[in-house]
């Protein structure tokens, strides 16, 4: 049951989930870098650069059907490179996984749970999201699918109910628009279409492989118009200014929630429980293609063994981590490499896997 | 194995069991109003509860207290009650006058309260014309909650464009993004409260007020799909008579060149006559309706032109929100004089043109 197979519909509710949790986080990064509401551009230029790879990532994953790309790597580079790639992925993984965590408990903690220790509230989390991972793909699939029908829809409805009160003039101005902003903050936003660095796993378990390119593609459309459509949500509610000095644009906007006639007490915390089943469910597929990086670089046979083995590091990492909005000012760099890595990895592998195919 | 996990599960579920530290409602006190004053070094936080667990909702509690900060305020009105303390149904925040006029302890507040989990960013503020205290404690026969009566006269003056902003949320967003606001300000009024004028806050700081025509005019230029402008009332040919604007369309004209800013806004009322004189037939008289119109124009423009004056040359404060406008649409040119914006408002030329048309005389000749 761990390694069943997934429909290419299910890829595709898990590739935009995964993307849209990590774009919110990083969202205050690319309203912080660009000087005016121009960060739209930002997401189409990232969009159009993400094509590339995805374009020659499916081609070479023709003749690699079940493999994912650590696996093919293993197949055209020397070990310790494949290894050192396959290494890459498991860290990325995991520190991601460990900052939503990170942000998600104190998201919590600081809306709902007041008096629980973050810590107690971090491992709450790690042992509900690893029991549903270790249920395998097909579960947590099925949990995206209907995560994203009950939550992400009435998520996004209840933001938009929040712009009450909203400057529409706030897009403006676009020109002159802050090119060097716009540039400086493309590596951020391609790093949020997160993904695409999953897609490198997920669609060696899909069962109709033939749709793969079609549904990468539909992936990065519908996650950017999503991108788009939150960014200028924010805008447009809360003014360049104020959008980035909140360290949470998406639970903030949440606070002037007023739909006429709700009944509920505290609007801003339905808008959070749904936010809670996104995140949770981000969490559980993170941790479950993490697994598989590991299971791939290690090359064991254990299925979801390695799932467990994440929770001591996922629990110390996200316990010794700051919030994601207390490391904005060192993040650049950081962020650089990795997004630099994620594009630049599949593109390579993509290329000699097709020339040694060519040859 | 599995008799053991099942016992532990059993077991575990008598630790789940949720709401163990709840509160019930009639153990809570739900702050309604709250007035804040300056005293000294201090803040004099006066809040307003209602009896809600008692029977009656038109009873309350007044308590005033000194503390530092809201986090204080919290805290010590915790070891004064038995009840536990909560801002969850919070309706109005009342700013003292001279707590206003200090903008290192306005922005301090406005801090807390953006922090503050709790506080729904939506909850409505004004300024107290004198003390806070005064307001929160005025005793209003007709409805002795000052918190609901105060959230009710917001909530309309709001949707009738009387006033400008009435949550927080606006207040700090307008302050924020273009530097200063119109807040309401409420004062006592015999046995009762009103909200005519507003006051301008500018970078946190009380600086002014409007009166409740200045205010009409700022609001014809500032939303004149929905301003609501009370009569235009005109002495014609020995009569005195009121025009009442139905509809209005405006249409403004910024121009930037160097550092000189001018603004022409248009602006086209479409009346009614309100009130005339029985037996009179004038109003048939084309002639005469446009001594009307000639004579309205001439009394709103007056008003209009004393009124940017007033901003331009006293206050120097972009209430109209040109600057907006000029980051918006103009950026490069705004840029350049971004510094010295307030300089360049007080020397701007800045007109407004009314047009006036008669739509009807009403239901009588």
């Amino acid at each position: 049951m761990f390694n069943q197979d997934i429909t290419p519909y299910q890829n595709l509710s898990i590739l935009v989930m995964v993307s849209f949790v990590l774009q919110s986080m990083l969202m205050p990064i690319m309203l912080t870098e660009i000087d005016g509401p121009t960060g739209w551009i930002t997401i189409i230029i990232a969009a159009i650069l993400l094509y590339l790879p995805t374009r020659l990532i499916n081609k070479s994953m023709k003749n690699h059907e079940e493999d994912t790309i650590i696996s093919i790597s293993d197949k055209l580079f020397p070990k310790y490179i494949a290894k050192a790639i396959g290494i890459y992925y498991i860290l990325m993984f995991l520190t991601i996984n460990s900052l939503l965590m990170k942000d998600f408990a104190e998201q919590i903690k600081l809306m709902m749970l007041f008096r629980s220790p973050l810590s107690t509230i971090i491992i709450v989390i790690l042992l509900t999201a690893s029991y549903a991972t270790k249920k395998g793909i097909q579960i947590i699939a099925n949990i995206t699918n209907i995560a994203l029908l009950v939550a992400l829809i009435p998520y996004l409805l209840t933001i938009i109910f929040s712009t009450y009160y909203a400057d529409y003039s706030n897009i403006f101005p676009i020109y002159p628009a802050d090119i060097e902003g716009v540039v400086r903050s493309i590596p951020s936003t391609m790093l949020s279409f997160l993904g695409f660095s999953v897609l490198m796993f997920s669609n060696s378990r899909v069962s109709e492989k033939g749709k793969n390119f079609r549904t990468n593609k539909l992936f990065i459309i519908i996650s950017s118009f999503l991108y788009i459509g939150s960014y200028l949500l924010i805008i447009v509610k809360f003014g360049m200014k104020e959008a980035a000095n909140l360290v949470w644009p998406f639970v903030s906007i949440m606070k002037f929630v007023n739909i006429p006639g709700f009944f509920f007490e505290s609007t801003e915390i339905v808008g959070l429980c749904f936010q809670m089943i996104v995140i949770f469910t981000s969490i559980c597929i993170l941790a479950y293609f993490t697994n598989l990086a590991m299971q791939e670089t290690f090359k064991t046979k254990e299925n979801g063994y390695f799932i467990y083995i994440q929770i001591p590091i996922l629990y110390i990492m996200a316990a010794a981590l700051p919030g994601m909005y207390m490391m904005f000012p060192y993040i650049h760099m950081p962020i650089y490499i990795i997004s630099g890595l994620n594009f630049l990895i599949p593109i390579i592998v993509a290329y000699l896997s097709n020339r040694k195919r060519a040859t | 194995m599995k008799k053991i996990i099942l016992l532990l599960l059993i077991l575990l579920i008598l630790l789940l069991s949720a709401c163990w530290d709840s509160v019930e409602i009639n153990k809570r006190e739900y702050l309604f109003a709250l007035g804040i004053d300056k005293e000294g070094d201090e803040l004099k936080f006066t809040s307003e509860i209602p009896k809600i667990n008692e029977g009656s909702e038109d009873e309350r509690l007044v308590n005033s207290m000194e503390n530092k900060s809201f986090a204080d305020f919290y805290n010590l009105s915790y070891l004064h009650s038995e009840k536990v303390i909560s801002d969850r149904l919070m309706q109005v925040i009342v700013l003292g006058e001279e707590l206003a006029r200090d903008s290192e302890t306005v922005k301090k507040i406005f801090d807390e309260i953006q922090r503050s989990p709790q506080m729904n960013r939506r909850v409505k503020i004004c300024i107290a014309k004198g003390k806070a205290e005064e307001i929160i404690k005025a005793e209003i026969p007709s409805n002795p909650i000052v918190g609901r009566f105060l959230s009710d006269m917001l909530v309309k003056l709001k949707r009738e464009s009387y006033q400008d902003i009435y949550t927080f949320d606006e207040a700090i967003l307008h302050l924020g993004q273009r530097g200063s606001a119109l807040v309401p300000v409420v004062e006592t009024n015999q046995d009762s409260l009103k909200i005519e004028k507003a006051a301008i806050v500018k970078e946190y700081e009380l600086v002014g007020f409007l009166e409740t025509d200045e205010l009409e005019c700022v609001m014809l230029l500032l939303d004149p799909t929905n301003a609501n402008i009370r009569n235009i009332n005109i002495e014609l040919e020995d009569i005195t008579m009121a025009i009442g604007a139905a509809n209005i369309t405006k249409t403004d004209k910024i121009n930037l060149q160097d550092e000189k800013l001018t603004v022409d806004y248009y602006i086209t009322l479409y009346c009614y006559v309100d009130s005339f004189i029985i037996g009179n037939n004038s109003l048939e008289d084309k002639n005469f309706l446009n001594k009307v119109k000639d004579e309205s124009i001439k009394t709103i423009s007056q008003r209009t032109t004393a009124t940017v004056d007033k901003l331009k040359n006293i206050y120097k404060v972009d209430l109209l929100r040109i600057n907006d406008k000029l980051y918006k649409y103009h950026k490069k040119e705004y840029e350049k004089i971004m510094d010295k914006y307030d300089e360049v408002f007080a020397e701007a030329s800045i007109k407004v043109h009314y047009n006036m048309e008669i739509l009807s005389v009403g239901l009588v000749k």
